[in-house]
């Protein structure tokens, strides 16, 4: 369509521009040329060239925290996109009324997660934590453990917590693409003899298989943005154990203020991300869903 | 690789047949289904209770018995939680910020999206590949020449701190989702209130916005979370304690009340179980718009 006047969209664009530009675009580009510099915030900014990339290479602590942002991006697309399909599955059982429990589940995803993160702290907590209490409650003292404050389990009591708020999220998509199948094909199925089970690993799960790799994709590119339940839970520790991208870069930046550094890391960060997500959304795209694994 | 297994499994089931058939129909059984999902369900309730039955017990009962209900209903370690901890404070500042924050990501980028979907003009598609780039990047991507940005020119500590980047970061989903909703409007809408004499903002006001209303409110609804919940800017931004939000004001609060567990578990409580509600209510809208949002 035409407008009355030429100058009428820009003028619609304008204040949404005008906002992103300075909260979004403007701080990219900042960003992009900070990571060439040191700079401490007080002092006078120092072009560096590439010494903060190469210093990023070679920093244990950075490296560990891919290491361990690739074991908790693992984890969660267990813990949130497979748990959220069986709970899916499991919702979309026919003839059930299943409206209480996919109220429930999805609970934890409106909740502000530094309640989640305080909560379960105190669920993990050694003196009043339930999981220790009811171990102890069974007998089972031997098992009973600092589980935060212990680097052999503390990545995954986290990931446990982020699986426990998300499962019920991608319930939901899920379930969304589950209902939308035809029924006559459940039917068809059905007078074929296929038991509900195999309706659901054969049929229903293939038949939204465009709606998982959107999971996949949400899940693996989220969970690099994932900081209030790292900085709350446990702030990157036990020596490092939980360290993740974003908890050493928020640590970088605002207690060491190394800006400069920071900035560099923020950019490697943001090639990481964008790589993969351009590397799922490729794989989605050249198969047409057909025999890719991810 | 399929068509042999649906082919084996098709042979191996037919003949036991009767017998798989019982065993199914335990397992799909009323009273087994409903075991899975009640054991789920605890996993899933059972933090949440024990939060709030905390908070109505003493220090002592809830090292010693984890899992015992309340003696009584005693709400008055609530109230205590509520006046010391300063949580008025804090959720009239949440309440200001997310008002001012989603109304201006709704009108900002209801006005952009109108223009996208509707208007052909120079630089469109740069400017909405432009939002498209601010979906894709984290936060944490350019937040420390944000910061830096906002430091030097006085935004830090002020309400301001957290309204504009909320709003600037809220507005790249809003307008890519606004658009996708008024590009499924139909031409011949636009082109009858044109022959109307309808200018370019009487329609959009008149025409498009009631059309809207759903696709508004599933906008409205993700970004209230969002904003409500954000935690990362709110500690970082704010430092002074009469203008934190809820995230910021309640980790403040769990600083300063660290062994305190019967108050600590009040002031979740407190901020958990009116969310809760107010869900419930709304649930088919909020499920709706939280997963839509991701989604598309």
């Amino acid at each position: 369509m035409k407008p009355v006047r030429a100058r009428t969209p820009y003028l619609l664009v304008l204040p949404a521009f005008a906002l992103f530009a300075f909260v979004v675009l403007g701080p990219v580009l900042a960003n992009t040329a900070l990571s060439f510099a040191d700079w401490s915030g007080t002092n006078a900014i120092k072009f560096v060239g590439f010494s903060n990339f190469t210093r990023a290479f070679r920093d244990d602590i950075y490296l560990m925290a891919y290491r361990n942002t690739f074991i908790y991006i693992a984890l969660t697309l267990v813990f949130e996109v497979l748990v959220g399909l069986v709970l899916a599955g499991l919702v979309t059982a026919r003839g059930r009324k299943t409206g209480f429990y996919r109220v429930a589940f999805f609970i934890p995803v409106i909740l502000p997660m530094l309640v989640i993160a305080v909560l379960w702290s105190f669920v993990y907590s050694d003196d009043i934590g339930l999981i220790n209490g009811a171990l102890r409650g069974v007998g089972l003292d031997s098992l009973t453990r600092v589980w935060l404050g212990d680097p052999s389990t503390a990545l995954i009591a986290v990931s446990l917590v982020s699986g426990w708020i998300y499962a019920g999220f991608y319930m939901a998509i899920f379930y969304a693409a589950l209902t939308r199948i035809p029924n006559h094909v459940i039917e068809a199925a059905t007078l074929d003899g296929a038991t509900e089970s195999q309706i659901f690993f054969r049929i229903k799960v293939p038949m939204i298989r465009p709606m998982i790799e959107v999971a996949i994709l949400l899940c693996v590119t989220g969970a690099f943005q994932t900081f209030d339940l790292f900085y709350v839970m446990t702030n990157g520790g036990p020596d490092h154990a939980t360290e993740i991208v974003t908890t050493y870069l928020v640590e970088v930046v605002f207690r060491f203020h190394d800006l400069g550094y920071g900035a560099a890391l923020s950019t490697i960060m943001t090639a990481v991300v964008v790589t993969i997500g351009l590397v799922l959304v490729r794989l989605r795209g050249k198969d047409g869903g057909n025999g890719v694994e991810f | 690789m399929s068509s042999k297994t649906v082919a084996n499994s098709k042979t191996v089931a037919n003949p036991d047949a009767a017998q798989r058939g019982l065993v199914t129909r335990f397992i799909g059984s009323r009273a087994v289904y409903h075991t899975i999902m009640i054991g789920f369900s605890i996993i899933f309730v059972v933090p949440m209770l024990w939060m709030v039955m905390s908070s109505f017990k003493t220090k002592r009962e809830i090292f010693g018995s984890p899992f015992s209900l309340p003696k009584s209903l005693d709400f008055s370690v609530w109230t205590e939680a509520w006046e010391r901890g300063n949580l008025g404070q804090y959720v009239l500042n949440s309440f200001f910020v997310t008002f001012v924050s989603v109304l201006a990501i709704l009108v900002c980028s209801l006005f952009a999206a109108y223009a996208f979907s509707r208007f052909e003009f120079r630089f469109k598609n740069v400017l909405l590949g432009l939002f498209v780039l601010g979906l894709l990047l984290p936060v944490q991507s350019y937040l420390t020449a944000q910061s830096r940005l906002f430091d030097a020119l006085y935004i830090l500590d002020t309400r301001w701190a957290l309204i504009i980047p909320y709003s600037g970061l809220g507005l790249a989903l809003a307008v890519f989702l606004l658009k996708t909703y008024m590009d499924s409007l139909p031409k011949e809408l636009f082109e009858a209130a044109r022959m109307d004499g309808a200018g370019d903002m009487r329609i959009l006001f008149s025409v498009v916005t009631p059309l809207m209303v759903p696709g508004i409110a599933t906008v409205a609804i993700f970004s209230v979370l969002a904003t409500w919940n954000e935690f990362l800017l709110s500690i970082l931004y704010v430092v002074d304690d009469s203008l934190r939000t809820i995230p910021a004001g309640l980790l403040a609060f769990t600083g300063k009340y660290s062994t305190d567990y019967p108050t600590l578990f009040a002031a979740l409580s407190i901020i958990t179980i009116p969310m809760i509600a107010i869900y419930v209510v709304f649930h088919r809208q909020v499920i709706a718009g939280v997963t839509e949002g991701s989604v598309k």
